[in-house]
Parts: C-alpha cells; sequence; structure tokens
C-alpha cells in the first residue's frame, strides 16, 4: 500500500469474496486500535460489533455482492482500546482481479455527526410514540367517552319525557341543562374526532361534483337558523343565486359553511350582523361569510387556522378547542380550495371560502 | 386472487423440469440473492422465485402490517403461492428466516412439500436460559437502530441501483434494478418479527424430510443452533458447509449448490447426520 493511501484520513480495508481481509490502512488501525497482524487474513465482520455484523450478513455483503458497490452504509466497529465503538459509513466497490473479486471499502468515521443522527433517531421514536398515544386518545374518545355521554343525554331525554314520574319545573330546567352539556361535549369530541382523520388523511371518498351553493346554503341554515335567532343576530344571505355552482362535496362543503356560520354567531354581538356572500371569479366560486363582531388581530389571522388556537380581541376566553377553522381549511384545501381570513379591529372578520366551479379545469 | 398472488408476490417462474423447487429470500433482501445458484437448478426442475410482499418488487400496497407482524403471515404468502401455481411435492429452499417460514407451511400443509432446505436457520435468536440462539436481548435493539440509521441517511436504498456486477459483465449499465429495496418501516417490522420469533416449539411438529446448511462461523445461525434444529426436527440432514457467514448461497454458490444437489440426489435416505468438508 502506497503511502498515501496509508495515511489517507479516512480508513481503508479491502478484503475478498470470502470475507476475509486483504489488507488495511493505518488510518483504520489507528481508529480500531488494532494491528495489521490481527487484522489481516481475519474475517472483515469480526471488526463490527455485533448488530453491525448482522446487518453485515442481511444488507451489506448481500448488497455488495448483487451491485457491486454500496455507498453510505453506517456501521459500528469494534474498537479494542476502548470499550466505545466506532461509528463509521462505508462505501465499498468491487474490483476484479487475478483469482477473484476484491471489495475495497472507504470507512469514514462519524463524530458530532453521529450524536445528531443519535438525536434524530431519538426525535423520530419520540414523535412515533406521540403519534401512538394520540391514536389511543383517540380512540379512547371514540369509544370511552362519546359512548357514556350518549348515554347522559338518551337518560335526560327518558326523565324530560316523564318515563320516570312528571318533573317539575325546577327539574326539568336542571335536566335540561344536563342535557345542553352533554350535547356540548358531544360537540367537542366530534371536532376532536373530525380534526384526528383530516389530519391522518382519513377522509376519503370524497363525493366531489356540481352543487347548487344556493341549496348548500338553505339546507346549512335551517341547522342554524335556530341559534342565529337566539343571538339575536341579523342574518342576511346576498348574490347567491341558483346559478352560481360550486364543486364540493356536499356533506363537507356544509360542514365547512356550518363551521363559519357557528364561528361568526359566536364572535358578534346581540344586534350584530351576520352576512353570507357568493361571488363567482373565473374558475372559481366564493363565498363569504361577514360578521360584525370585534374582529381578529392582523398578526392572528393565519393562527386561527392552526388547531387549538382560539383568539379573541380582548383575550376573553371562547367555548371549544379551536379545531373548527383547522377542519375547514384543511377540508376546502382536500377539494381544491382554501379558506382565507380579513378582518379590521372592532368591525367584524369575513372568511372567504374558495371552491372550483364547475368547469374548472382543476376539478378532479 | 391467482393472478393478484403471481402480481402480488412478484412470482417468477423458470426451469425445463416438473418438480417445483421454491426458492424463499431472508431478511433484508429480495429473490435477487438466489441469482448465483438457481442457474444450477433450471434444467432439472421448475424453479419458482417470489419476493415477500414487502420486500423486493412486491405490491407494497397489499402489505397488512397485522398479518406481517408475525413469521405466520409470511408462511400465508408461501401457501398462497404455491395455491395461485397449484404447486405440489415442493422442494423450498429457504434461507435465513424463510427457514422457519418454510417449517410453519410444512406443517400447515405437510402434503405440498416434499422437502425442506434450510440455509442458515435459527428458530431463535435470542438466548434464553439453557437454549443458547447466539443474542442477547440488546444485540438485536441495536440491530435495529443499525437499520433506522441507515435508512435516515441512506437514500440510495430506497431507490433502483445500477447493476455493476463484477461477475456479470453482460449486464449493462442501463438494466437498472432494485436489490433488498424495500420501505424502511416495513423492513423494521420484517426484523421485529425474525429476531424477535421463537419457533422452536413448532420444530418437532414438522414431518417434512429436510437438509439444513450450516456455514462455519456464521453469526446469525451459530452452529450451535444448527445442531439443535437438527435435533429437533425429525427427518433432518445437517451438512456442515466449509462456506463461512451466513449467506453461502452468495459467497460460496458452488458449494451451495454441491450440497443441495448431493442431498436431492439421496432423496428418500431417511435421517441422518452427514459431517461434509471438515
Amino acid at each position: 500500500m502506497d503511502e498515501l493511501l496509508d495515511r489517507a484520513p479516512c480508513g481503508f480495508i479491502s478484503f475478498g469474496d470470502d470475507g476475509t481481509v486483504r489488507d488495511v490502512n493505518s488510518t483504520l488501525l489507528e481508529m480500531i486500535g488494532g494491528s495489521r497482524e490481527t487484522v489481516v487474513g481475519r474475517p472483515f465482520e469480526a471488526l463490527l460489533t455485533i448488530s453491525s455484523r448482522i446487518f453485515y450478513q442481511t444488507h451489506f455483503f448481500p448488497l455488495l455482492r448483487l451491485q457491486g458497490s454500496v455507498e453510505e452504509l453506517f456501521v459500528t466497529l469494534r474498537c479494542a482500546a476502548s470499550k466505545e465503538d466506532v461509528a463509521v459509513l462505508v462505501n465499498a466497490a468491487a474490483r476484479k482481479q487475478e483469482g477473484g473479486v476484491i471489495y475495497d471499502c472507504a470507512l469514514m468515521r462519524l463524530r458530532e455527526r453521529r450524536k445528531w443522527e443519535d438525536e434524530i433517531l431519538r426525535s423520530k421514536r419520540a414523535a412515533e410514540e406521540a403519534n401512538q398515544a394520540k391514536s389511543g386518545l383517540i380512540s379512547m374518545m371514540s369509544h370511552d367517552l362519546r359512548t357514556p355521554i350518549g348515554a347522559i343525554g338518551g337518560y335526560c331525554d327518558l326523565l324530560m319525557m316523564g318515563i320516570r314520574g312528571q318533573l317539575n319545573d325546577a327539574q326539568l330546567a336542571d335536566v335540561e341543562r344536563i342535557k345542553k352539556a352533554s350535547e356540548y361535549l358531544l360537540g367537542l369530541i366530534e371536532d376532536v374526532l373530525n380534526f384526528a382523520r383530516v389530519n391522518a388523511g382519513q377522509i376519503e371518498n370524497l363525493d366531489i361534483k356540481p352543487l347548487s351553493t344556493a341549496a348548500i346554503l338553505t339546507q346549512t341554515e335551517t341547522l342554524i337558523g335556530p341559534r342565529i335567532e337566539q343571538a339575536g343576530i341579523n342574518y342576511r344571505r346576498e348574490a347567491c343565486a341558483e346559478s352560481v355552482k360550486i364543486v364540493a362535496d356536499p356533506d363537507r362543503l356544509q360542514q365547512i359553511l356550518l363551521n363559519l356560520l357557528t364561528n361568526a354567531v359566536k364572535f358578534t354581538a346581540t344586534g350584530g350582523k351576520v352576512t353570507v356572500t357568493c361571488e363567482a371569479r373565473g374558475d372559481r366560486t366564493l363565498i363569504h361569510v361577514a360578521d360584525t363582531g370585534r374582529g381578529i388581530p392582523e398578526d392572528q389571522l393565519e393562527r386561527i387556522f392552526e388547531p387549538f388556537v382560539q383568539v379573541n380581541s380582548d383575550g376573553a376566553s371562547k367555548k371549544g378547542f379551536g379545531l373548527g377553522l383547522a377542519i375547514s381549511r384543511e377540508l376546502a384545501r382536500r377539494m381544491n380550495g382554501d379558506l382565507k381570513a380579513e378582518s379590521t379591529l372592532g368591525r367584524g372578520s369575513t372568511f372567504t371560502l374558495t371552491l372550483p366551479a364547475p368547469d374548472s379545469s382543476s376539478h378532479k | 386472487m391467482q393472478r393478484n398472488v403471481l402480481k402480488r408476490n412478484n412470482v417468477k417462474v423458470l426451469g425445463h423440469g416438473t418438480q417445483p423447487m421454491l426458492f424463499a429470500h431472508g431478511f433484508g433482501c429480495d429473490q435477487n440473492m438466489w441469482r448465483f445458484v438457481v442457474p444450477a437448478f433450471v434444467d432439472d426442475y421448475r424453479v419458482v422465485l417470489f419476493d415477500y410482499v414487502g420486500s423486493g418488487h412486491s405490491d407494497l400496497g397489499a402489505y397488512d402490517a397485522k398479518r406481517y407482524s408475525t413469521l405466520g403471515g409470511y408462511a400465508e404468502d408461501v401457501l398462497e403461492v404455491c395455491h395461485a401455481l397449484d404447486l405440489n411435492d415442493v422442494i423450498f429452499v429457504g434461507h435465513s428466516v424463510s427457514s422457519m417460514i418454510g417449517v410453519l407451511a410444512a406443517i400447515q400443509e405437510p402434503a405440498r412439500f416434499a422437502h425442506l432446505i434450510l440455509v442458515g436457520p435459527s428458530p431463535r435468536y435470542i438466548n434464553e436460559a439453557a437454549y443458547v440462539g447466539g443474542f442477547e436481548r440488546s444485540d438485536i435493539e441495536e440491530l435495529l437502530d443499525t437499520m433506522d440509521k441507515n435508512y435516515i441517511g441512506w437514500a440510495n436504498f430506497l431507490a433502483p441501483a445500477i447493476m455493476k456486477n463484477p461477475d456479470r459483465p453482460e449486464l449493462s449499465a442501463e438494466l437498472a434494478e432494485s436489490f433488498c429495496s424495500t420501505d424502511p418501516a416495513i423492513a423494521r417490522r420484517f426484523a421485529e418479527a425474525t429476531f424477535y420469533a421463537d419457533n422452536r416449539a413448532d420444530l418437532p411438529k414438522v414431518r417434512t424430510p429436510s437438509l439444513i446448511l450450516q456455514c462455519a462461523d456464521d453469526i446469525i445461525a451459530p452452529t450451535a443452533v444448527g445442531e439443535y434444529v437438527h435435533h429437533q426436527l425429525a427427518d433432518s440432514t445437517l451438512h456442515l458447509m466449509q462456506a463461512t457467514g451466513h449467506c453461502p448461497h452468495m459467497s460460496h454458490p458452488a458449494e451451495t449448490i454441491e450440497a443441495i444437489k448431493s442431498y436431492l440426489s439421496k432423496v428418500g435416505a431417511g435421517a441422518q447426520v452427514e459431517v461434509a468438508n471438515q
């Protein structure tokens, strides 16, 4: 071996088809604290730690034999001089020689890089564990929480129907409160489950087709109407003619609109206005939901679409988990659209849902 | 179903013989690992090659994490390939973990299998009480770390590699093939199914005659394990090879071919211990 290779700033070793080491450079010997006599003539894999020997037999050697070369393989070498193993990246290539094939390997030692890679691995595993914990929580919410809360609502209904005897007015009012609280809890759980489904890409089988914007709005208004009335909000729909069509999944579109209207009502004071306006713009159809609520600070307009974020101009706490807008935007994007917000503090907010119009080429 | 299985497992059928010889690859690679020994059998046998779901060019869409969480799921692949091609009187050749997969398949449908040829078998890799499998649990955990680190930094692992095989210069550089390509998550689960498995109790249930090919200095399946398998398997023949390592069909194909052919020529000779090449 010439001096250049012997003293190169990386380890070098060559072994034959039977794995027996033919040559090794001084740099590698220094790395592992070995001598030429203890390495040459012995199997290459004997230099590896146990786990790397398994990897050598299951991946390294088969790949080298089949491909004739391998690159950037992470293995660890046993070090005679210390208990610490030596991490290296290996590039290896086959070379024909009289009497067989020789595999030449260059080994680059990993020091700082190894610490970071260990850290990446730890973080990756922690993320996987957290993800599993999240799945467990979702499953628990889905079954262990939703079922008993449903039972609470059901028994409230029975009590209110007088199945267990007539209730007096105070008792009836209490049971109604219990019923409302259980419905609220169920709503929260549904939000979390919806978010988990959207987040996990489990919203499948979207039935995307051209729809009448007016018809979908009418259905949604039926659901939100009592709440608008109860809140004392002036509601108006403008420019949503039957001819304005939108390409979307009807259930998911209604889910988004219901969420936007619920928010508008929630954040608008009694006597305020909520206005829905439709707009055909090129190959897109826009639905604006505007309110005259307190508005959202400009620097928070994107944050409100993040999960578990609720922003109030007055810092007051609001009900819910803050998942509705995150779910709605994700659903809009799954349907080749988007959801954005504009706002002026003290004057109100406008949420704009954009989705393809029927002749849009982006309709998939 | 039949067509789906053949596509799903990337099944290749070669050869001019009638008796099927089914080659099952081990953990870490795919059917390509048999390329150095298969040519020796195509004149006399109907050679069947396949990739387990999750390995090589199999249909990754067919991967079911639950089914393949144990070796039983992989044994189902073997049996479904047999059903799809209506294979009977099968000589099953399994490398490493495929030895135990073949054992499980032969227990489930003994009538289909004529012989099991087990290359580097181990029913249990982890040491346990008096049983010496060769590894501590921490060794396997370190292996999983090593695999993960290679998957983090090793984009080439997933990409097709250009063939640069010095032994087969006739293959041009234009021929791109994917060796051992696999999804990292699937590979990890296969590693766990392999190295945490315990199939010791299955061995006495096997009635199919078998040949055990035991390499010298095999860290994955040490000689003591090969001897254990031989003692537990009725009607088995233990052949100690000169070949070292764990992949004699790749490192010492001529010796491997000779050992298999020699056994097959003596088919029906009954249980025996043949200690060769010492």
